[in-house]
């Protein structure tokens, strides 16, 4: 209704502007002379020239696209506004050139970049919706050509002139469109792509590769455009602000599709040499079920560092978009290896220490490798004793990525089991994310405890150099059986934990149920506990301990 | 095309048939195109879209569960997380990669372990409990928060209608 009304009142003007300028000068000439001099009949003019333009936009649209779907047409508005403003930013390097012709041409560059746009979001479309009749097919393919032809044009017309008659304003326009040209072989590539896929029954499983390396490829194309074009400028003219804008875009969905590129690669090759095949032990825990398809896993399903299991055709597809574990969204790039994490045995037996469990205590460490870290250990107590430095950091990230992520699938089961309406809808991960920060928070902390108590150790120790480091060791853990009850009661609730979390190196037969989860889940909490009680007692009363231990072990030396 | 995609909604369809939530049932439209289906939800009980009976649709993308699928009311909607033409804005229908918002994290996003009925559940406690953060339908979204009771009134009056009563 408004376009219309536009539309009348603006013929309605141009006619009497026309009008008014024939009946002063009652000849042709004279009243062209006439309306070009006088600045209100030019305005007009120009009004008039651009909603001709918009109309006839309006009836290529009908023609080539029909309806356009709402979001189409939002971000047809919202990319004409960012041109726009940048071609006027354009006009303003070029400004002595400007003139009627000059303003033409960006107009026209403007109107065939809209539909460059449009044909973009058509074609994307096509992954999308479901019929795609033959209408579509003719009219994408027409409207390319016809887009293609254009820029070529252009491109010629350009390059012509700047050899002719040396730099102007038309090199803006040679670069502009050749942009446009390579963002018409980019839908050019992904309609021939999805119209093969959609002819095809079976899935096309590299389909989202290729589109991957397509994007890489014509993002790093547009870069070189860029930068060349604004080198170029740069020594002739001046700084071309107006192409800083889509410059920097394009640069960051070049980084983008590098990283996608990258990142992708990598999980896939992980996945292929790293991740173990699942055991049919191990299957028939997961239900025998790949959740991606929902299908039975009988061969080629593979184990993620969090023990979730998928097939591994399942997981090269979602890698390609994530690389992210599908059900606990553990960052498989992040992650360790699992060998890396399953390689440290179970402790080896203490012999001197009969009552103890072993996994409290650690025998005394070989003199040359530094001791592996154990998953279930109460952790800085005994290794405070240890001569040399455990490798703190090391320990803080072994722990995180086995167990947080199991907890996770298991706050998913237990919900999945007690879902009710009630449950807060959008917000079932957060808990796992909490969780996931609070471990990560709390393994930092072990680990700042753990450097606190061996500088503290260390300090201590100084004046007795002499006494042997496995004499240490057992001291220490004598004192710590007297001394704090956490730990003896710890080492009785550790047998319960231990055939889970070291469930990489021994599959268990027992499918994780959510009662082992539990307790596991618990078992690194254990350290908040524990610790505290540690660091105060160390940091307050290091001297006070140093005293005990040496007579302690003037006692232990004389029992034996 | 997509012959995984139509075997996993296949399975999803069967475990829904076999395994029905409460107060929800979908399948597709007809069984010759399975990405298109419809659904239909009762309103929880408790809240103000209690007793009514709401028509949606999904459609499902060809490279579902890599993708997640869009859902929308067929029936008016009056709710802060539904658009005015019924579609449903919640976390778990966005890809990680798009935030049509920019409120939510790639935590809550959706992950091909979703499904169906998850999707169902999660719209049914949206509607019992709106998200007023993120307006999809912004004046609905005011209406919640600043006035409780015309808002009432109006959820009351789309369940009538859903049940034909007005």
């Amino acid at each position: 209704m408004k376009a219309l009304l536009a539309t009348v009142i603006s013929l309605g003007l141009t006619t009497v502007v026309i009008g008014n300028a024939y009946y002063q000068k009652k000849q042709f000439y004279p009243s062209i002379v006439y309306l070009t001099n006088s600045n209100p009949s030019m305005a007009v003019m120009y009004l008039q020239a651009f909603i001709l333009v918009l109309l006839v936009g309006k009836l290529l649209r009908k023609i080539f696209f029909g309806q356009l779907r709402p979001a189409e047409f939002e971000h047809l508005i919202e990319r004409s506004w960012y041109a726009i403003t940048e071609t006027c930013l354009a006009f303003t390097v070029f400004r002595d050139d400007f003139n009627p012709k000059f303003i033409a041409l960006f107009t026209l560059l403007l109107f065939l970049k809209a539909f460059h746009w449009l044909a973009e979001d058509r074609v994307d479309y096509m992954e999308r919706s479901p019929v795609i009749g033959l209408l579509f097919h003719v009219r994408i393919l027409t409207l390319l050509m016809l887009l293609a032809h254009a820029d070529f044009y252009f491109i010629h017309h350009a390059y012509q002139f700047t050899a002719v008659k040396g730099p102007s304003v038309q090199l803006v326009f040679g670069f502009e469109y050749s942009i446009l040209i390579i963002m018409i072989v980019n839908i050019l590539i992904k309609y021939v792509l999805h119209a093969i896929d959609s002819r095809w029954e079976a899935p096309w499983e590299s389909k989202a590769a290729v589109l991957l390396y397509t994007e890489l490829a014509i993002n790093f194309l547009k870069v070189l455009l860029y930068i060349g074009f604004v080198a170029v400028m740069v020594r002739i003219y001046t700084l071309p602000l107006f192409a800083f804008r889509p410059m920097y875009e394009t640069m960051r969905s070049f980084k983008k599709a590098y990283n996608d590129v990258v990142l992708s690669r990598r999980a896939i090759r992980n996945m292929n040499t790293l991740y173990p095949d699942a055991t049919p032990a191990e299957l028939a825990a997961a239900d025998n079920e790949c959740i991606i398809c929902r299908e039975e896993m009988h061969t080629g399903a593979k184990k993620l560092p969090c023990n979730h299991i998928f097939h591994a055709a399942c997981l090269r597809l979602w890698f390609q978009r994530q690389q992210t574990c599908p059900t606990c969204r553990l960052n498989v790039l992040r992650a360790p290896a699992p060998e890396a994490a399953g390689a440290p045995g179970p402790a080896p037996p203490a012999p001197p220490l009969v009552g103890l469990p072993p996994h409290v205590a650690p025998a005394p460490p070989p003199p040359g490798p530094v001791p592996p870290p154990f998953p279930n250990m109460p952790p800085p107590p005994p290794m405070m004793a240890w001569g040399m430095p455990p490798p703190p950091p090391l320990r803080a990230r072994r722990l995180l990525p086995t167990s947080p992520p199991r907890s996770c699938s298991a706050w998913r089961a237990m919900s999945a089991g007690t879902l009710k309406p009630g449950y807060k809808y959008s917000i079932q991960y957060l808990p796992c994310l909490s969780l996931q920060l609070l471990r990560e928070i709390q393994a930092m902390l072990d680990a700042s405890v753990l450097l606190m108590q061996q500088y503290s150790t260390v300090v201590a120790n100084l004046p007795q150099n002499n006494v042997t480091v496995s004499t240490q060791t057992e001291t220490r853990i004598e004192e710590l059986i007297k001394e704090s009850p956490i730990s003896t009661t710890q080492g009785k609730s550790e047998p319960d934990v231990v055939p889970t979390t070291s469930s990489y190196k021994q599959p268990s037969p027992v499918p994780s149920t959510s009662k082992t989860i539990v307790t596991e889940d618990t078992s690194p909490m254990q350290p908040d506990t524990t610790t505290p009680v540690d660091t105060n007692r160390d940091k307050t009363d290091v001297d006070a301990a140093d005293e005990l231990r040496r007579r302690r072990l003037q006692k232990f030396a004389l029992d034996k | 095309m997509a012959g995984s995609a139509l075997r996993r909604l296949m399975a999803e369809y069967k475990q829904l048939t076999i395994n029905p939530p409460e107060g929800i049932i979908a399948g597709p439209i007809n069984e010759e195109n399975f990405f298109e289906w419809e659904a239909l939800i009762t309103g929880p009980e408790g809240t103000c879209f209690e007793g009514g009976i709401f028509p949606a649709k999904l459609h499902f993308p060809p490279d579902y569960p890599l993708s997640p699928p869009k859902m929308e009311f067929t029936c008016e909607m009056f709710h802060p997380n539904i658009y005015a033409d019924g579609r449903v804005c919640i976390s778990i229908l966005h890809a990680p990669g798009d935030d049509p918002m920019g409120y939510e994290s790639s935590a809550e996003r959706w992950s091909p372990v979703q499904s169906v009925e998850k999707i169902l559940l999660s719209v049914v406690s949206m509607l019992a409990e709106p998200n007023d953060e993120s307006g999809a339908n912004v004046d609905a979204a005011k209406m919640w928060r600043e006035d409780r009771e015309q808002f009432n009134k109006i959820a009351e009056k789309i369940v009538r209608k859903t049940l034909s009563l007005d």
